[in-house]
């Protein structure tokens, strides 16, 4: 494909370029279109038996199978990290460590406190039932029911989100058609799989197909066939399919999200580790991933020194966490990232640090804000700020792409920050430390998964 | 050296290069000559360019540290969107006539996306540009008829590629038709003449991009069909912030249906705004084994190096591409490209744009939302 960036400045003639990696024989082969109307219409005819089901079997089912990505003996989670690597395009310690927190999340008791943070009662999945603690005068039976057909369109190469995604949706007892990331294929077949062996009958309601993002026909069949389809992917994406979704499908988007990131000035020099981290994991790919960190002035370390000691915290972590082999791709964004920050920094406009030709980080201080080819593996700017308190004015050019935001060093301010960030576009402010991996319950992009998925029914005057 | 004393040493330069660049005979350029005039050019770069020079001395590189033109360090193609390379001296607002601001067709919404170029001395783009247009286009013939599917300078003065195509044609054309407007849109009674042209028989110079001719197949191409013979295409590639992508052989058969010219003669032009020489497939003159391979004039050179180390590579094996461009005298010669090709006994053969394919997650490289954050509004 071409680019279709503001980087085609070019008039000569590129020939397309393989940006696929090979993956094991695991991979979900891509359905032509009589295929994919025999999966959906094998799935629709799951959608009864799997309703009379109660949730909470249903989840012990999927956390046993989620459970075996965490056992080191166990031939699931080693098929997983053999293949993992090339796929996602990670280091063998970034996969594991990936695998490790991803999967974490999808035991029987984690799914089982997703179901009660987000119902309360999860047994409201199997019939009526009163919402736990109502004891108004108002009082009614209700019951939450899942879609019929749920169809999760995701993208990208954080693994792990394709597995995410099914286990919400199989959780609220819909039949479900996955179509993963184009980086993330392995881990939701093994996960399908698993569930084969472990509950046949649940396996029988979840589909995981695989076609490159843009392929309309197929995209929209599963629209029309969905109840609910669930779309992650840029703004561009999520926006052509929800056009194209009939008024009987609601459409649950994720589109584009960035995370930033504040150092208060009550941080310890020892958090950078943490904050480093933070921006290595999934190598800058996900939404929870800080791409700019705001450092306040008047602590104990100045913004500047900041940036320096996080380089220095980039480079311990080449060894722990080292980023994947280079592509041409990504040595040559470094180039120019690098180049053109250098000649910034040489009239006075930042200062930059990296790693040199061995190192894939780099780190960009800004003393005011600038304007450059920044995004590179591993890249991060920083810049300061005279108070916290400043933060959500600064951010609210990004407020609908805004998500997560990574904090340390506020003392007693966070709560303060966060309802001025979340006013503008923040739906989560947490600890470097906890930045990474939200748990299942979080509120993703601000929105309860689960609830997002569900439709409720309520009985007034009947009583039980 | 004083600005004055600067801006007149550029001139004599400029004078000197574009007597050298307008001489037909190219197999008088040794390597030797190529490198006394890249470590001139670099030591005048060095001297005016203050962005450019703050690079070289980061990577403690002066021109008297420079041994080989080798040495000179190349500015990366992204920069051109975040600074203006100016080598020249002058004041800008003196000679505004001699002087453009060409710049990138870059489509991503938003601010200063798009690339520029300063060309203190248009005459020294003009020199650079006939002669290797005239090889690879017009290598049988003095002069032909133009039918431009690239707007006119006058329509797009900040496009590069109208001012190649409108220079050439002073040069080389017999008559220029300019078939497309701005906005894309034919020209007013364009269609009539060149109906009139196709009656006569005389052969034809069919010039656009590839997005102009994907459009032009699109609308079944009849003005311009049954082209007569003798008749051949410059084609210069990219799609341009299109979501559609076709093959080239796709897009090239699509030519041939359209217009009658063979693909044989079809040539494909490899140039950007960053550089102000252009390189063509030799295929008008060496046939079919051309395909896919871009000459390069000999005051350009060309080097595919190792992305990480930034070393040669040897013939054959691909790398980023390099291109020190003697004609960018005016800004900086060395240019990082973000082009992915090989080298093949001077020639390139391209292969794609290193685009960053790694596919991101839920985060986008938000560079220019990041940039956006912060600001003074």
């Amino acid at each position: 494909m071409l680019a279709r960036d503001g980087r085609t400045h070019e008039r000569g003639w590129a020939a397309p370029m393989s940006g696929s990696v090979g993956f094991g024989s695991g991979a979900p082969a891509q359905p032509d279109l009589e295929d994919l109307r025999r999966i959906i219409a094998r799935l629709r005819a799951r959608t009864h038996t799997l309703r009379a089901r109660p949730a909470a079997e249903i989840r012990d089912a999927l956390g046993r199978v989620g459970a075996r990505f965490l056992d080191e003996a166990d031939e699931l989670r080693m098929r997983a990290l053999e293949v993992l690597p090339t796929e996602a395009h990670l280091s063998v310690p970034m996969a594991r460590t990936v695998l490790d927190g991803m999967a974490r999340d999808w035991t029987g008791e984690r799914l089982g406190a997703l179901l009660r943070q987000e119902l309360g009662d999860p047994t409201l999945l199997d019939g009526l039932a009163f919402r736990p603690g109502d004891d108004s005068a108002s009082r009614r039976l209700e019951m939450a029911v899942g879609p019929s057909l749920c169809v999760q369109i995701v993208s990208g190469s954080v693994p792990g989100v394709g597995v995410n995604a099914l286990l919400r949706s199989l959780s609220v007892k819909a039949p479900t058609l996955l179509k993963p990331g184009a980086g993330d294929r392995v881990l939701p077949t093994l996960f399908a799989e698993g569930l084969r062996k472990e509950d046949p009958a649940l396996a029988d309601a979840l589909a995981v197909v695989y076609w490159p993002g843009g392929t309309t026909e197929l995209e929209q069949v599963v629209l029309d066939a969905a109840d609910v389809a669930v779309v992650y992917g840029s703004d561009e994406t999520v926006s052509t399919l929800r056009a194209r979704a009939p008024a009987t499908t609601r459409v649950v988007t994720y589109h584009h999200r960035v995370g930033v990131g504040i150092v208060g000035r009550d941080a310890y020099p020892q958090v950078v580790r943490e904050i480093a981290r933070s921006v290595v994991l999934f190598e800058q790919r996900g939404c929870v991933c800080p791409q700019l960190i705001y450092v306040e002035r008047g602590g104990a370390i100045p913004p500047e020194g900041f940036a320096l000691l996080l380089a220095e915290a980039l480079e311990a972590l080449e060894r722990e966490l080292p980023g994947p082999p280079s592509t041409m791709e990504d040595a040559s964004a470094l180039q120019q990232l690098r180049g053109t920050a250098e000649m910034m920094a040489g009239q006075g406009g930042m200062e930059v640090h990296h790693g040199g030709q061995a190192g894939s980080w780099s780190v960009l201080f800004e003393p005011e804000p600038t304007d450059g080819p920044w995004s590179g593996p591993r890249a991060i700017r920083v810049r300061a700020v005279d108070d916290a308190s400043l933060l959500s004015k600064l951010l609210e050019p990004l407020g609908p792409h805004l998500q997560s935001v990574g904090y340390a060093g506020l003392a007693g301010r966070a709560a303060e920050l966060a309802e001025a960030l979340g006013r503008v576009g923040a739906s989560r402010v947490v600890p470097f430390g906890a930045l990474s991996f939200p748990p299942p319950w979080w509120l993703h992009d601000g929105r309860g998964p689960l609830l997002e998925l569900l439709r409720w029914v309520e009985l007034e005057g009947g009583v039980r | 050296m004083n600005d004055d004393n600067h801006a007149g040493a550029f001139e004599t330069m400029v004078e000197a290069l574009r007597a050298r660049l307008t001489e037909g005979n190219w197999e008088s350029w040794s390597p030797e000559e190529f490198d006394r005039r890249a470590r001139a050019a670099f030591e005048v770069q060095f001297e005016a360019c203050s962005p450019y020079r703050a690079l070289c001395e980061r990577r403690g590189v002066t021109p008297t540290s420079v041994a080989r033109w080798e040495d000179i360090p190349a500015v990366p193609a992204a920069a051109f969107k975040h600074f203006l390379f100016d080598s020249s001296g002058s004041d800008s607002s003196v000679d505004a006539s001699t002087r453009a601001l060409f710049r990138t067709s870059g489509t991503t919404e938003g601010r200063q996306s798009r690339g520029r170029h300063v060309v203190p001395r248009l005459d020294l783009y003009r020199a650079s540009l006939v002669e290797p247009f005239r090889r690879g286009l017009l290598p049988d013939r003095a002069s032909i008829v133009f039918l431009s599917l690239v707007p006119s300078p006058d329509e797009v003065p900040d496009s590069s590629l109208s001012f190649m195509v409108g220079a050439a044609a002073e040069r080389l054309a017999s008559e220029v038709v300019w078939l497309m407007g701005k906005d894309g849109g034919w020209v007013e009674h364009a269609s009539d003449r060149v109906a009139e042209i196709r009656a006569s028989g005389e052969p034809v110079l069919l010039l656009g991009t590839a997005l102009s001719f994907l459009h032009l197949v699109e609308d079944g191409g009849n003005a311009l069909s049954r082209l007569p013979e003798g008749s051949r295409i410059m084609e210069t590639g990219g799609f341009k912030g299109v979501r559609r992508t076709v093959s080239r052989e796709e897009l090239y058969r699509d030519i041939e249906g359209s217009t009658g010219v063979p693909r044989a003669r079809i040539v494909n032009e490899y140039g950007m705004t960053e550089l102000l020489s252009q390189l063509y497939e030799p295929v008008l003159t060496e046939g079919a084994e051309a395909f896919g391979v871009h000459r390069p004039p000999p005051w350009l050179a060309v080097r595919a190096l190792d992305p990480t180390t930034l070393a040669p590579l040897p013939d054959g094996q691909e790398g980023v591409l390099a291109f020190f461009d003697l004609a960018n005298l005016g800004s900086v010669c060395h240019v990082l490209t973000e082009d992915v090709g090989a080298i093949e006994q001077g020639r390139v053969r391209l292969r794609g744009r290193a685009t960053g394919a790694e596919p991101r997650g839920c985060s986008r490289a938000m560079d220019e939302l990041m940039s956006a954050a912060g600001q003074r509004r």
